[in-house]
């Protein structure tokens, strides 16, 4: 009351108080509820539904934990287990080196280089798309593009979409294709290596590749190691592609774990099995990462560190 | 600590708003059953809805009110572009002659239809009428929960029905669905391509058999006479098997009629179709890239001269030929087997959610559809050829009937003497990638499987479902 005679001006109310302690949180008051309704509240019933036989038209019949018994003995999930896991390990690394590549040769001044940087990552923008996927299927058709191209050089086309390998070689080639944000990362980093560093070993007369191995690659770790993390996580998940180019076939050879999940939930609607499927998949992204993340201190450099 | 606890409240709103907003499954289930039982045991009907005629006492049917309250009802459907168009000149034409009721259309392709409308009749939110396939009558709504009792809207006059027909949509004692169209499997040709081989169209099995080498000798390895994937591939070797044994595929719905050493018998007639050079292998079809045959530019082209199909889907395959190509309806092999085999079912229906605020309006909506004559004249044969004996007798005389699905329809009902039994298209064998159908036919095609494995497979897949351990 003193205070306010003072300085003129009457004493805030507790409401008011309250509210400019306080009235940040109302920004985060719809992603707050967003992420209550529509992740949290799904992570912890599908935790719960994947103990049970939940049937969306059935209901609840059997709770236990027979639905991870049968997914680590039934072939039918874990064979495209074992097919997910393939494609990650051939989609990442693939990616990966692909993605340096491109942004080793775009890091050097040459004509048009801001030109070749956007054309490069054009795919990233529509690989994800539907169309993108339609788009592949045709050039990879029997008598699609492709085969017709080869034809050219007298070259037999294989029947890319039918054969097994091939089939998933495709997809994953999809996705390689996407590597326009991976490259972008890569650009940066490369951007970042001190140029004084590569003179001193010109100096010392090391080769190009010697430079690439004993600089490049070390100073750019802390963005191979985040590109690694990410591209996993993507690859684990990959839908798309199966889901539009394939349908998971030829006889199941390209049904990733992702495609199992939609499949078991939407056209079989058995939830219950679908959230198990659904959280032994996140259960191996978790693990895998931690593991990439205990793996750094052998493996990425920090500027930093000591 | 007070902010703590803020937070806390509003976190413990919002979970349990989820929740509740999340527990359609419950919540659908609770006014269906209310509805259900509202003829036996309703509770005293408000004013408001005794003022509006929509509940009745026990026994009586619901009917519309004379009303000029506004009215929204939602609809939805799935098809091509035609009956996109026809739909919705047909709701325009029903809101022209009922003013105060506005039309929600939801229509779209049928990729991705199924598990949208799955999700939306489990959440409680799909529309007020609905166009279903026959199966989800038994998938969704076995215990007859999700779709309301027609036979209880006077608004919907079902007599225009044959009592049969109407006996396959009463599923739990409800009438789920008005079955619009009765449909079945026949063969169509590319008449040009047979011409260019030399050859009429197939009237037999033989014909057929000795088409395959005509084919590949005259017009190449990428000709053949008929083209069937996976599910096709199921109900052609049905009819084989009908015509042959005499039976039909599964007894009384839950017993499969055949054993493993008749089904390898079937299954050694699709391999020998294959072996022909009749039909293309799984792969092959596979690797051309196309989502369905009538997209297949090897149908368009005629290299592809034959299909068996639904009756209802002939205007799709006939419109996806190239120009100069002649398609025609084919007919059914007398000397597949003694019997006429095959089966007729109900190729779509319309069905009312019991979620639906205005079941007696929608009635209307349906009948103004199906059986009267101003909608019956925009809808055609958009979705097969009519059941409904007033809307048939109007098409005819009208002569708004596709003739090629209407002589394919002829044939098809002439011809089959079986039904089908509802877990015929269950997911669990039809759907790719890992339905039984798809591993049976495409392990056989793919030479992973003998006859007897695939017979085998097939055998254990069908009885796992019937015994509903799948």
């Amino acid at each position: 009351m003193e205070n306010s005679k003072k300085g003129g001006t009457t004493a805030p109310t507790k409401l008011q108080v309250f509210y400019r302690r306080n009235y940040g949180g109302l920004f985060i008051l719809i992603w707050l509820v967003g992420f209550l309704i529509f992740r949290l509240y799904p992570f912890i019933s599908s935790f719960y539904y994947s103990f049970t036989d939940f049937h969306l038209f059935k209901g609840v019949t059997q709770t236990g934990l027979m639905n991870y018994k049968q997914i680590f003995s039934d072939p039918k999930i874990t064979g495209p287990l074992l097919t997910t896991f393939k494609y990650v390990i051939m989609t990442v690394p693939l990616k990966l080196v692909f993605a340096l590549f491109i942004a080793y040769i775009l890091n050097y001044k040459i004509k048009g280089v801001a030109l070749f940087r956007t054309v490069y990552y054009i795919p990233s923008i529509l690989g994800g798309s539907v169309a993108i996927a339609v788009l592949w299927k045709a050039l990879f058709a029997q008598q699609g593009l492709i085969n017709s191209a080869l034809a050219l050089f007298g070259i037999a086309g294989k029947n890319w979409l039918a054969e097994k390998d091939s089939a998933l070689f495709i997809i994953t080639l999809l996705r390689v294709w996407q590597f326009g944000s991976a490259m972008v990362l890569f650009l940066a980093a490369l951007k970042n290596v001190p140029p004084e560093l590569y003179e001193a070993a010109l100096i010392d007369g090391a080769s190009r590749a010697k430079q690439f191995i004993s600089i490049t690659v070390p100073l750019i770790t802390p963005i191979v190691f985040y590109n690694l993390i990410t591209q996993m996580c993507q690859a684990f998940q990959e839908f798309n592609g199966p889901f539009i180019i394939t349908q998971g076939g030829p006889r199941g050879a390209t049904t990733l774990f992702s495609l199992l999940i939609y499949n078991r939930a939407f056209k079989a609607f058995e939830m219950g099995m679908a959230s198990a499927e659904a959280w032994v998949l996140f259960v191996i992204v978790m693990v895998l990462s931690i593991i990439s993340f205990l793996s750094q201190k052998y493996w990425v450099y920090y500027g930093d560190e000591r | 600590m007070k902010t703590k606890k803020i937070i806390a409240g509003i976190m413990s709103l919002a979970v349990a708003g989820a929740l509740a907003g999340c527990g359609g499954g419950s919540s659908n289930t609770a006014p269906a059953q209310a509805t259900t039982q509202a003829p036996a045991d309703t509770a005293a009907p408000t004013v408001e809805e005794q003022e509006a005629g929509a509940v009745t006492t026990a026994g009586e049917q619901v009917t519309a009110a004379e009303t000029n309250e506004n009215i929204s009802l939602s609809i939805s459907w799935w098809g091509g572009d035609s009956r996109h168009e026809a739909t919705q000149k047909a709701l325009d034409a029903f809101t022209a002659a009922h003013p105060n009721i506005t039309i929600e259309p939801q229509f779209g392709a049928w990729s991705g239809w199924e598990e949208k409308m799955s999700t939306a009749f489990y959440a409680g939110t799909a529309p007020d009428v609905n166009q279903v396939n026959w199966n989800w009558l038994y998938n969704f709504s076995g215990d007859g929960s999700i779709f309301a009792d027609i036979s209880a809207l006077a608004d919907f006059d079902t007599s225009q029905y044959d009592p049969v027909a109407l006996k396959q949509c009463t599923v739990a004692n409800k009438l789920q669905a008005i079955p619009v169209s009765m449909t079945g499997r026949i063969f169509y040709w590319n008449k040009s391509t047979f011409e260019k081989a030399g050859i009429d169209t197939p009237k037999s099995l033989a014909d057929l058999l000795a088409a395959g080498e005509t084919f590949k000798t005259v017009l190449g390895d990428d000709y053949y006479p008929l083209a069937v994937g996976e599910y096709d591939r199921m109900i052609l070797m049905t009819l084989y098997l009908e015509s042959k044994y005499g039976k039909e595929w599964v007894k009384d719905n839950t017993t499969l009629n055949y054993t493993v050493e008749e089904i390898a018998d079937g299954m050694a007639f699709i391999d020998s179709l294959e072996d022909a050079h009749v039909i293309p292998s799984i792969a092959t079809i596979t690797g051309d890239g196309a989502d369905s045959l009538d997209k297949n530019p090897k149908w368009m082209e005629g290299k592809y001269a034959g299909i068996f199909e639904w009756d209802s889907s002939a205007s799709k395959y006939e419109g996806a030929l190239n120009e100069g190509q002649e398609f025609m309806v084919g007919e059914y092999f007398p000397d597949m087997g003694e019997t006429h085999g095959g089966f007729a079912k109900v190729s779509l229906g319309f069905s009312i959610c019991e979620t639906s605020q205005h079941k007696a309006e929608a009635a209307q909506l349906l009948n103004f559809m199906l059986n009267e004559a101003e909608g019956v004249e925009i809808m055609g044969s958009e979705r097969g050829i009519p059941l409904s004996k007033s809307a048939l007798s109007l098409c005819k005389e009208k002569g708004i009937l596709n003739p090629t699905v209407a002589e394919a329809n002829a044939k098809v009902l002439t011809w089959v003497s079986f039904g089908l039994d509802p877990n015929y298209e269950n997911a669990k064998l039809k759907n790719a990638p890992d339905g039984v159908y798809q591993d049976a036919f495409g392990g056989l095609s793919f030479d992973e499987y003998d006859v007897n494995k695939a017979a085998q497979v097939l055998y254990d897949g069908v009885t796992a479902v019937l015994s509903g351990q799948a």
